[in-house]
């Protein structure tokens, strides 16, 4: 892939990670009574069980969330490269390699979570 | 081959350049918070697929678990997050995604020229077009959602503590 | 009226091997007085064994950019009193292979302009050589590149740059600059090989927009500026 794309990709991921994460932010603040404060019923998950989970049973919630992990992982495996690279001072091929692997563990995993969480409780 | 032009550099002390703005102005401040902030969301965002991954019983999961089952592994994961230094962390992650998602817009329109100035010729004691109030207005609009931020987390946080 | 100013300068003998030392200096100072002219007092004076690289006095030829309490200048151009400082750093510019004291070698910046080939392209050289009418430009035409013709070739951006600091094969601010230069001139034909050159990892993209090229520029030629709209050229392709 040319540098240009990827630069270009670094662009539209970005703008997908803050149309995607506003949505994922809302509604894990919004979407639930508030008991308390929002922190204790979203941010430190103490005050119901399951309290983000049940959220992503909207098919659409999860294909959002979907969105927000695919530009996440695009986005900050992109930017690791470039600043590893100007880190170290040289491209590294083993350095890029393990950035995939570990981009595509993460959308692995993190679609499997959002799957699970989508047919749970 | 760096600050002394004496041998190769090593990786702290590029580090050190990367993470020093020293008093070249704003916009290195700028590039230095992006750098730092881009690190820290990266690592918060392996440890939260992570971390979710966990609510539903960890990396063994393949599929939809008993319900005992999951709810066991969401009570043991609320057990380690349930923390200070977690929510400081998160009050501190409020800070840098505000900062780099604002900062990030600024860097797209200034890499596509918007929102600079237009070359002109060279005029003593002026500021380079580059530099231009809509950029720099951005970029306090970024420090100023990210503190909100930090606040707001912080403010939680303590009303969680109050009785 | 004349002051004492400690100069901190940075020695360095490429014999002695490993890193340099700095020495200080106690130089007497007058209104007007350059950073250049307290180091050649000291050449002078005091220690006839310093090296400084120097030619026009004016801010013209820039042979003499340093970095004088930690920011790039050319010390032609900065006047000691004006710095209000009682101890004033002097140390040579980053990034270059050190030769002696003050004095860096310049062959990465002429290396890598003449890699991104700034310098006017035409299809048809035959005409260029011997031309056949005048090329006239308008006065729109000119303002697009004029400010990026005032660079004197001091370095002093290239030394300023957090990304040549940390990873050397990045283009660089000055070479960029003089690449787009070309690339906003009317008579210029290089257009697409000009994005092309530049649409390489250490290319155009490598520049994060830390401003430092520009906040330095002793002429205002604001590198920043240029390269961010070289990138808008190799971003449409």
């Amino acid at each position: 892939m040319k540098e240009r794309d990827l630069m270009l990709l670094h662009y539209i991921t970005g703008i997908g990670i803050l149309v995607f994460g506003s949505i994922h932010i809302a509604t894990v603040f919004l979407t639930y009574p508030f008991q308390g404060t929002i922190w204790e019923t979203t941010l430190r998950f103490d005050s119901i069980p399951y309290a983000i989970l049940p959220v992503y049973r909207n098919a659409l919630l999860a294909a959002s969330l979907f969105g927000l992990l695919l530009c996440t992982t695009i986005h900050a495996m992109n930017g690791l490269r470039s600043i590893i690279a100007e880190l170290i001072g040289a491209r590294k091929r083993w350095v890029e390699t393990l950035l995939v692997a570990v981009g595509a563990f993460l959308l692995v995993y993190g679609t499997r979570t959002i799957l699970i969480a989508n047919a749970l409780v | 081959m760096l600050a002394r032009g004496v041998g190769r550099s090593s990786v702290f002390q590029t580090l050190k350049v990367m993470l020093t703005p020293g008093r070249y102005g704003l916009e290195r401040w700028s590039y230095v918070l992006q750098r730092v902030s881009g690190v820290v969301v990266s690592l918060y965002f392996i440890a939260h697929v992570l971390e979710t991954g966990n609510f539903v019983g960890g990396i063994t999961v393949w599929g939809v678990p008993e319900y005992s089952f999951a709810e066991r592994a969401y009570e043991e994961t609320v057990k380690l997050l349930k923390n200070p230094v977690f929510d400081v962390g998160l009050a501190v992650i409020g800070f840098l995604v505000a900062l780099h998602t604002i900062n990030g817009i600024r860097l797209i329109l200034a890499h596509f020229g918007f929102s600079l100035g237009r070359p002109r010729r060279p005029e003593p004691f002026s500021p380079p077009p580059s530099f231009s109030t809509k950029q720099r207005a951005i970029f306090w609009l970024s420090i100023s959602l990210a503190v909100f931020a930090l606040l707001y987390t912080l403010d939680s946080l303590m009303r969680v503590f109050r009785p | 009226m004349v002051e004492r100013v400690k100069f901190r300068v940075f020695r360095y003998r490429p014999e002695d091997g490993g890193r340099g030392i700095y020495r200080e200096y106690e130089v007497p100072v007058k209104k007007g007085m350059t950073i250049l002219d307290g180091l050649i007092y000291i050449k002078e004076n005091l220690d006839p064994t310093l090296s400084v690289r120097y030619s026009c006095r004016m801010a013209i030829c820039g042979s003499c950019g340093v970095r004088v309490n930690a920011i790039e200048t050319l010390a032609c151009h900065t006047q000691i009193l004006e710095l209000r400082r009682r101890l004033i750093t002097v140390e040579p510019m980053r990034n270059y292979p050190l030769i002696k004291d003050l004095v860096t070698d310049m062959a990465p910046l002429f290396r890598k302009q003449k890699a991104l080939m700034t310098w006017l392209i035409r299809q048809d050289t035959e005409e260029q050589e011997n031309p056949t009418r005048q090329y006239l430009q308008s006065e729109e035409e000119l303002e697009r590149y004029l400010q990026f013709t005032y660079c004197i070739q001091c370095g002093l951006c290239y030394s300023a740059c957090p990304v040549v600091s940390t990873f050397p094969d990045f283009y660089g601010p000055q070479p960029l600059m003089k690449a787009y230069r070309y690339y906003a001139d009317s008579r210029d034909e290089g257009g697409v090989v000009r994005t092309r050159l530049v649409d390489r990892f250490e290319g155009v993209w490598r520049c994060h927009f830390a401003g430092s090229c520009s906040a330095v520029c002793p002429k205002g030629v604001d590198p920043a500026l240029a390269i961010q709209l070289l990138r808008r050229a190799a971003l449409k392709g």
